[in-house]
């Protein structure tokens, strides 16, 4: 069964650029959504075992996502995707319980790696 | 000849400027030693006609402002200004530690330095989607204490075409803005148009 992920960005753009540093060969079903309110959303749908998450962004931005998600007893891999790359922050998105970090534009590599690290078959 | 953006290469535009600031935050944060947040950067190429009003519209009608300017060449050539409101510049001299009396060359110093952090990452974010480097002039002060009515008069422009970009900046609990323009000849914007085209493509 495909895993259900979320990509959650403003920017159309930096989705796509996202999805395509996806791994081809993880099985997956993608939702996007352009503000935090629709990540929300679509996690409380069961579609986001996995989350791709933009830090600045209108509406609710990553950190009301993740306070939101704590408070909701967070169930899913949150990966943060941010063009913001202060050790404050990285710091900051942790302790909210986003497993990691990943810096814009993203490296392929990067996130190949870092699902393998967390055990997700691909 | 109309410069308006596609609402796709505006869209490209702004994460690939929301990209190049938040590298530009994180360096601002080690100058000064406090943690910085960004907002959207926000785009606008207005029409040659209406660039001293869209300018004097974003900052905000009869403000009082500092700018700095900073001439770029290479593939793309024209100027970039970082327009200070007077608050944010008495906001950063505290910040910095500085008393009321700040040394004015202290403060110019300090103007320049943010200035040319801001327009090195934002102009060389947008020179890597075209894949090639600009060169830089060192930045000096355009003007100071003056009314942002005053600050560009459209009759005098060298480049007559602009680029805006808004970029809002909070240091700590301080709310601090700052706005760049970019000023370009058509071929320049011309240029940039279709590097952002090529790039998409790509995607």
């Amino acid at each position: 069964m495909p895993t259900p992920i979320l990509v959650c960005d403003d920017s159309a753009m930096a989705r796509k650029m996202l999805i395509k540093a996806l791994p081809s060969s993880w099985n997956v079903e993608i939702t996007q959504a352009a503000n935090g309110l629709e990540a929300l959303e679509a996690y409380r749908a069961g579609k986001a075992e996995v989350m791709f998450l933009d830090l600045t962004m209108p509406e609710l931005d990553g950190y009301g996502v993740l306070e939101t998600l704590q408070k909701e007893g967070l169930n899913s891999f949150v990966i943060v995707v941010s063009a913001d790359i202060q050790p404050l922050a990285q710091e900051r998105v942790k302790q909210l319980g986003a497993i990691a970090f990943v810096k814009k534009p993203v490296n392929p590599a990067d996130v190949e790696g870092l699902l393998r690290q967390y055990g997700v078959e691909l | 000849m109309s410069q308006t953006l596609t609402s796709d290469q505006k869209d490209a535009l702004q994460e690939v400027t929301n990209i190049a600031m938040g590298q530009a935050a994180s360096t601002l944060a080690t100058i000064l030693s406090t943690f910085v947040t960004i907002s959207v950067p926000r785009i606008n190429i207005p029409e040659v006609s209406e660039i001293g009003s869209a300018i004097s519209k974003m900052v905000g009608n009869g403000k009082e402002v500092t700018a700095v300017r900073q001439s770029f060449a290479g593939h793309l050539r024209g100027e970039a200004i970082i327009i200070y409101g007077q608050e944010g510049c008495r906001d950063l001299a505290d910040l910095m530690g500085y008393d009321e009396d700040i040394d004015q060359s202290a403060e110019r110093e300090l103007l320049l330095d943010i200035a040319n952090v801001l327009i090195g990452a934002c102009l060389n974010g947008i020179a890597d989607i075209l894949q090639t480097g600009l060169t830089f002039a060192p930045p000096s002060i355009m003007a100071e204490r003056v009314i942002i009515n005053s600050l560009i008069d459209p009759t005098q422009l060298t480049w007559n075409n602009a680029l805006l970009v808004e970029v809002n900046f909070t240091l700590e609990a301080r709310n601090f803005s700052c706005h760049l323009v970019t000023l370009m000849p058509e071929d320049s914007i011309e240029r940039l148009k279709q590097a952002i085209d090529t790039f998409m493509e790509n995607f």
